[in-house]
Order: C-alpha cells, then structure tokens, then sequence
C-alpha cells in the first residue's frame, strides 16, 4: 500500500464540510505559510521538485518563479479546473470529494504569488462541483480563511469559481485567460507568457488543480520529505485516473515508483483485465499522449521495466515511449480495434478545434474524414502515408498543443498499429464484422545487444 | 531563460534589460544582413529587405493591432536566437508575431523545412475553398491565389465533399461568402479598430467556424466597407461591384475627394472601365494592404466606397502603378487615353448617317418592351413587332432571320 497525501481522507465521512476538514487536519498548511515570506514558500515549491500536473509536467516553482512582479499592477492565480481531455477525470473526484483541499492549495499558492484575486475556472459541464465549490468557499470565508486581512497577516483573498462553457480548448492556459475575460477561448499567441501578460494583461500564473492540491502537503510536511516520495525528477504523489478494459476503474493515488504492469495487474490498482482478456493498448496519459501496444508499454525499448513516472513512460521519445500526460490511464484489451479507437480520438479534436490557426482547423477534419473511411473499409493504402503526411504538418506548426495533442495519437496509431491499419484496407469487408485481435502486439521486444 | 528572445517580447521587456540593448538590431534572413529598430517584427524585417525574402502573409496586416499569427503561412525557421542566446528555438515561428533579437539567424526559402510547412499549410487553406475563381469576385487581386501559385499544388489529395455553409446576408454593401473564408480575423480587427462598434465576429468553433452577424443584423456602419480591402480572399467583397466586371478589365486610376468626414482619408483608387467607376477601393501597398499617409492608414469611407461612383466626383490624379507580374497590370494603361474621334475628319464635316437602322429592319428586335411587364417568362415573340413588314420568305431564309425547322435544316445541311 503506497502513501497517500492527497486522496487519505477521501472517504471520510462529510469531509465536503468544512468542519469534518478542519478536524481532520485541514486548513494546517495556510496557518504555516502565512507566517513564511512568499518567496520562501515559491522556494519551498522548487525543492519539492513538484511538477505541473495538467500535462506538461513543467516545473512548478520554475513557473512560479517566472512571475513578473511590477509596481501597482495586480497578479492573478488562476486553478484549471477545466478537465476534458478525454479519459481524465482525476480532478473532478479530488474537488467532489475534497473541495477544501484545492482552496487550501489556492489560498497558500495565492500567498505564494501575491495575489489577491484568485479564480478557478472550472468546466461547464461540472455544473455541480462548481456548486460544492462555492459551497466550500463561502464555508472558508465565514471562517476566516478567506476574505480581509486574514489570520491577522494582513493578507487578502478572495476567490471566485468561473464556470466555462464546455470548450476542450479553454484547458489550454492562454485560451482560458480569455475565456475568464469574456472572451472567445482562443489561445493566445506566445510571447508574451502569461507569467508576464495574463489575465487583463496583469502577470498571471495557470495551475492544474492537483498542482494547487498538492502544495498543501508540501508546506504541510516539509519540501524534502515531498521531495523523497517519487523516483527521480518525479517527486511526490501522482492522481492517475484508470479507465477502459479494467476490473477497477477508478481515480488512484500512485506514488510513481511501481511499474506500469502493477499499476494494471496489482488488485491495488486496476485489477487486471476483465474476462481473461489479453492487453492489447495502452493510453498512460489522457487522449492526446501516444498509445503504446502492450509490448512496449510494459517495458521500454531497453528491455527494462517501465515505470509509472514522467521519464520512464517517455522513455524512447515518441517512437517507443509516450507521456505521462494528465494521467488518464485508458487500457484496451484484444477485442478493442485501434482503428476505430483513433477515429474518435480525431472526431473528438476535430470537434474541440478552436478554427484559430489553419492548420488545425483543417488538418482534424482532414484526418477525421479520412480515419472514418478507413473504419468503414472504403479506405486506400495510400490513405494510410496520407494520414502521416497530414499529422505531420499539423505537429509543431500550430499556436497552441492542440494541434500537437491531435496529431500525436494519428502519428502512434499508425506508428505502432500499421498493420492493423492495412488490415483495415484490405479486408473491407470483414474489419466491419471481426477485429484484427492483439496480433504480435504483445509479443517481446527485441532489445538490441549492447554495443 | 526568462529574457530571451524567446520568452519575451522586446516591448514587454523592462527598462534596465532594454537600455542594455544597442539601438539597431542586425538580422540575417536568409543570408541577408538587415539593421532594424527593436521591437520590429521579423516578418517586417524581412518587408524591408523585400522579394521573395518576405514571407507571405494571409492573416497579418501591419495596420491592424494584433493581427497576425493563425494562418501559419509566414512560419519561419529561427537558426539562431540571438547573439546572447545562439541556440535554435525548437518549431517554427510566426515570423508576423515574432520580435527580433540582436544577431537573430532567420531562414526562410532556404529552409526546406519552412517550405514544406508551407506547402502544407497552403493545402489545409485550400482543401475546403470552393476554387470557384472564375465567378469570384477577388480573381486577379486574391492573395490565396498568389499563394497557390507559389507554394500550391495542381492537384488535390482531398477526397471529400468541401464545407459548405449557410447563406447570410449581412446588408446592402458587403457580400459575405462563407465558403471562400480562410478565417484570417482580419475583418473583425478592422471592425473592432476603426468602426464604433463591432456586430459580426466569429461564431462556432473548429473548421464549421463562420463569419456572421449572428443574428443576421445588417452591417451598417461609416467605414464597414474596408473589410472588404482587408479580405485577403473573395470572403467579403463589394455587393455594388458584385459581377459587374473582372478587376483585370478595369483600369485602377488614383484619385481623391475632398471627403467631408474626418475620418475618411479622401485618397482611394478607382477602377474604371472607359469612363465608368466601376469600383472605390483604399488605395493598397505592394504588400496589398492599405496605404499610410503620415502614419496613419488611409482608411476610406463608405460614402466614397459605395456612392460616388461618376469620375466627376473624384479628382483623377494618375494611373495606379500595379506590379508587371499582376494580372491587373496585364491591362495596364500609361495614361488615360480617350482614342480620338476621327469620322468627322473623314467625313469633312459631314455628319455621319445611319446606313440602317437595325430596329427598322429587324423582325423580333423591339427595344420598347420592359421584361417587368411580361408575366411568363419571355420569348422571341414579346420582342415581335407587330405589323412589321416581313421581308420575302426566299431572303429571310438565306440569312437565318426566320427559325427553320428542323426539316429545312437538314436539307441545308447536306
């Protein structure tokens, strides 16, 4: 049984409430780090090593760091709490469940940063966390925690919960800031950073809600006893949200030491594959990460066991590795066709594209259109090299990850499930009825000797 | 890291950090030395040394703030950061949106990599255009022509229907044709920065994203007009010109009024056809955006644009020079000419006579009729003149002026 710091009293009853909270230790962090300076507290960040937990892993005390800090200008946190990326739902469990420990992480972190209008911006869809959120925040306000002057330190704090209006793209941090304005969601061109122009052009610092979560455990217990939880640059607890082909779906605390065949197999965790099916496919970290077959997710091209943490499952770039992503963990066992698993992914981006930049907005049609033929057998083998062309010309050439995040899953679905593909081609008939199966998907990896 | 040209623009960066900085930035772009002022774009950059150095620009319009940066055609390869910081930056940039850095590496033809993104990103803007160049409008002055010129191919690797969208009619002046949109924002720029108030934008999202008034509301605004010159494609164009004529036809001479609004800059180019304005537009840089004058840009109003279409509201000042390798310059006249009358001189004086007057001779040619007085629709007959005297049956036959039927055709032909 691996530590958990952030989900350890998820099932405590009415630990929603403020008050079961507060028993149970809550609140401890914020009385800490209001005595601290900000700066030491931004330090305290960088020690514990953690990193940005919506996807990109950057560093967050780096970013932190980043912050600009003129005179008479106001600064801004902001939570993302905008979860869509499909098979993701590790934040929505943490603010269902424990509403009071992202407001925590918020107040410390808004400390931290010197700001005093802090705002999650939380998916439209979440229609009713964003109640139990509010909920939450008027219980922390009438207690103290938030408000005027508070703890008598004479720092202020108010935070506001905004609700988006169910666009994947406002996920992305500068197309929020525009939404939070009142704008259209489209992302905004890069420099300026919204380290230095945010939200209404003031320095602004967008972070993922298990980020924000996590700080209190770090000012709880020390930078560096955070800091040895985790292997490596991997520090700390990770939020993985299981999904697919498994006994136990479900929002696991992993301390990123196990391996990736425990984390599926383990009853800890997943608990193996239902109905004695074989792993064909792995998703390790949201839609936009790179599938791996089952052969190259379980270990690396080296040979060596493949671990649950930002560098191992990166291991190999993008031909043999992927990411760690957001953590949602999707697995697909033999009787998944990656075909047609690839089809929706498209559908999904072609649809969330924000129409800004062309290539995006044309290319996720393109692709889509193309991915449907082929699942319906009316595809050519030439489709196949134009698939790659077109992810190709997507990849890099875009304002914002959306179109990398598009185009990664086309580029390792045919990278790694080729055949697969062809096979759809050439049996236009039967890929309608039957399914190619694991194939040679799981089959060892041939590790070259060292030289 | 944080003051690198990477991370930050040089008008965000602080006093001390810029006082550091020389006065001239040195950019090479493609092996070519430029000193520009900082805080210049590289696109700009390369404007200024010109050709086919400069990258091509869909989206940007260095008149309108904060345009610039989604159509992705003007990516460039950054080979060096700057002197301080050598490294490479990892993608390719918007050379539109980017700020140089002193010692700055640019590559842009001689890049393959910029070229391939190029052509790819010219086959995503033209895979769901409808390609009706011959009934558009904006043939002979479209920018995504140019484009598929340069960097597009022939054919088409796109195998499905093209986007299709509904019809909206956005008032008496502008014609909005959805299909041919690139969805460059420039139009909502132009609304946002020099009309009061803006009531079209951008609605939906991803490749079904449109150009609309949302609740087809007319746009009816003082200086609306110049979308339509900001429109790089056949998107918006001018519903007064609208199939009136091809801009290769006409000849663009430059002219101004003394326009009585403030705003208005009073300096447009008119595109004539003998002696008729066919079409008022802003007068246009080689760079296909409107003119500066003292900084400002020569924005024109819709009173010039849409109403003053007869030459003697304008002051012709000249023939507007149009680059050779335009297909308006195909056309292009030195001066204004009006060929001299020379029947009178032939005649010695005599007033020329009519030798026939067609309507006399004519069986089915009656100019009085008005087609909004017949119902149905009309046919030769409504044009019949009644009482007219047919010539003999033998004549008419020999020149075809009475329809044969079908037997006597066949006769004629063998």
């Amino acid at each position: 049984m691996s530590r958990k710091i952030l989900l350890h009293n998820a099932t405590v009853p009415g630990i929603r409430f403020y008050d079961v909270y507060r028993r149970e230790g809550g609140y401890r962090s914020v009385e800490k780090a209001l005595k601290m300076q900000p700066a030491d507290i931004v330090e305290e960040v960088k020690k514990s090593g953690l990193r940005g937990r919506g996807g990109a892993g950057f560093p967050t005390g780096l970013k932190w760091s980043f912050i600009a800090k003129p005179e008479g200008v106001p600064r801004h946190l902001v939570c993302n709490a905008d979860e869509s990326e499909p098979g993701t739902f590790k934040d929505r469990y943490l603010m269902e469940f424990i509403p009071h420990l992202l407001i925590e992480g918020m107040i410390v972190s808004s400390y931290a940063l010197g700001s005093n209008v802090s705002y999650i911006y939380i998916r439209g869809e979440y229609d009713w966390i964003t109640d139990i959120l509010e909920e939450a925040i008027a219980e922390a306000r009438k207690n103290g925690w938030l408000g005027k002057n508070i703890l008598g330190t004479g720092f202020d704090c108010e935070m506001y919960v905004h609700r988006g209006a169910g666009a994947y793209i406002c996920g992305e941090e500068t197309a929020l800031i525009e939404s939070l304005e009142g704008k259209r969601g489209n992302p905004r061109i890069k420099p300026p950073f919204p380290a230095i122009k945010g939200a209404w052009d003031r320095p602004t610092v967008v972070n993922n809600v298990e980020t924000l979560a996590a700080i209190v455990p770090i000012i709880n217990e020390g930078a560096d006893a955070y800091a040895k939880i985790g292997i490596g640059k991997s520090t700390g607890t990770k939020l993985m949200s299981a999904c697919g082909n498994i006994n136990k779906p479900g929002v696991y605390e992993i301390d990123m030491t196990i391996s990736v065949e425990e984390f599926i197999y383990s009853d800890e965790y997943c608990g193996g594959i239902p109905n004695g099916k074989r792993l064909k496919a792995c998703i390790p970290g949201g839609s936009s990460v790179p599938i791996l077959p089952a052969n190259l997710l379980l270990t690396t091209a080296k040979g060596e066991k493949r671990l649950m943490n930002y560098e191992s499952l990166s291991d190999g770039g993008f031909t043999t590795g992927t990411m760690m992503g957001s953590g949602g963990f999707i697995v697909l066992d033999e009787d998944q066709c990656v075909v047609k698993h690839t089809y929706t992914l498209a559908r999904f981006y072609r649809h969330e594209s924000c129409g800004q930049c062309s290539p995006c907005r044309e290319g996720t049609g393109w692709m889509e259109k193309i991915l449907k033929n082929i699942e319906e057998g009316k595809g050519q083998l030439s489709d196949i090299d134009l698939l790659w062309d077109i992810q190709r010309k997507i990849e890099g050439n875009t304002i914002c990850p959306l179109g990398d995040a598009a185009a990664w899953p086309v580029a390792a679905a045919i990278r790694h499930f080729r055949d697969e593909f062809e096979w759809h081609v050439l049996n236009p008939e039967k890929c309608r009825t039957e399914n190619y199966g694991l194939a040679h998907y799981a089959d060892p990896v041939y590790v070259p000797a060292a030289v | 890291m944080l003051h690198c040209g990477l991370c930050l623009k040089y008008n965000d960066m602080p006093d001390e950090i810029k006082k550091d900085l020389p006065a001239n930035f040195k950019i090479t772009i493609d092996n070519i030395t430029i000193d520009v002022a900082p805080g210049t774009t590289i696109l700009n950059a390369a404007r200024a040394i010109g050709g086919d150095v400069a990258p091509p620009a869909m989206c940007y319009y260095s008149k309108l703030e904060g345009s610039g940066g989604k159509c992705r055609t003007c990516l460039v390869e950054v080979a060096a950061g700057s002197t301080a910081d050598p490294r490479p930056m990892p993608k390719l940039v918007a050379s539109c949106r980017t700020t140089v850095m002193d010692g700055m590496i640019v590559k842009n033809i001689t890049s393959d990599k910029v070229t391939d993104a190029r052509n790819g990103v010219v086959e995503f803007l033209l895979i769901n255009h409808p390609l009706d160049c011959p009934i558009c409008d904006q043939a002979g002055e479209c920018h995504l022509q140019d484009l598929g010129y340069d960097h597009g191919k022939e054919g088409t690797r796109y195998k499905f229907a093209r986007r299709t969208f509904v019809r909206e009619d956005i008032g008496p002046f502008i014609q909005l044709h959805m299909t041919r949109c690139i969805l460059c924002y420039r139009c909502t720029y132009v609304a946002d920065q020099i009309t009061n108030k803006r009531v079209h934008g951008i609605v939906d999202r991803g490749d079904h994203a449109a150009i609309s008034t949302y609740i087809s509301k007319a746009i009816e605004n003082d200086f609306s007009g110049n979308m339509i010159d900001v429109c790089p494609v056949g998107a918006l164009t001018d519903k007064t010109f609208r199939f009136k004529n091809r801009v290769w036809f006409t000849k663009p001479v430059d002219a101004h009024r003394n326009c009585k609004n403030p705003e208005c800059c009073g300096k447009a180019t008119l595109w004539l056809r003998g002696d008729e304005v066919f079409r008022v537009t802003a007068r246009k840089d080689q760079w296909g955006e409107v003119q500066s004058y003292s900084g400002k840009p020569g924005w024109i109003c819709n009173t010039c644009r849409f109403d003053k279409k007869k030459t003697s509201d304008w002051n012709i000042e000249g023939v507007t020079p149009i680059s050779r390798h335009s297909v308006i310059g195909a056309n292009k006249y030195k001066k204004l000419e009006v060929p001299q009358e020379t029947i009178q001189e032939v005649m010695k004086g005599i007033e020329p006579k009519l030798l026939m007057n067609i309507h006399n001779v004519s069986e089915v040619n009656n100019p009085n009729i008005h087609l909004s007085e017949i119902e149905r629709p009309a046919n030769s007959g409504d044009f019949k003149k009644a009482g007219q005297h047919i010539i003999g049956d033998g004549e008419s036959r020999q020149w075809g002026m009475k329809p044969l039927n079908g037997k006597e055709q066949t006769n004629e032909v063998d």
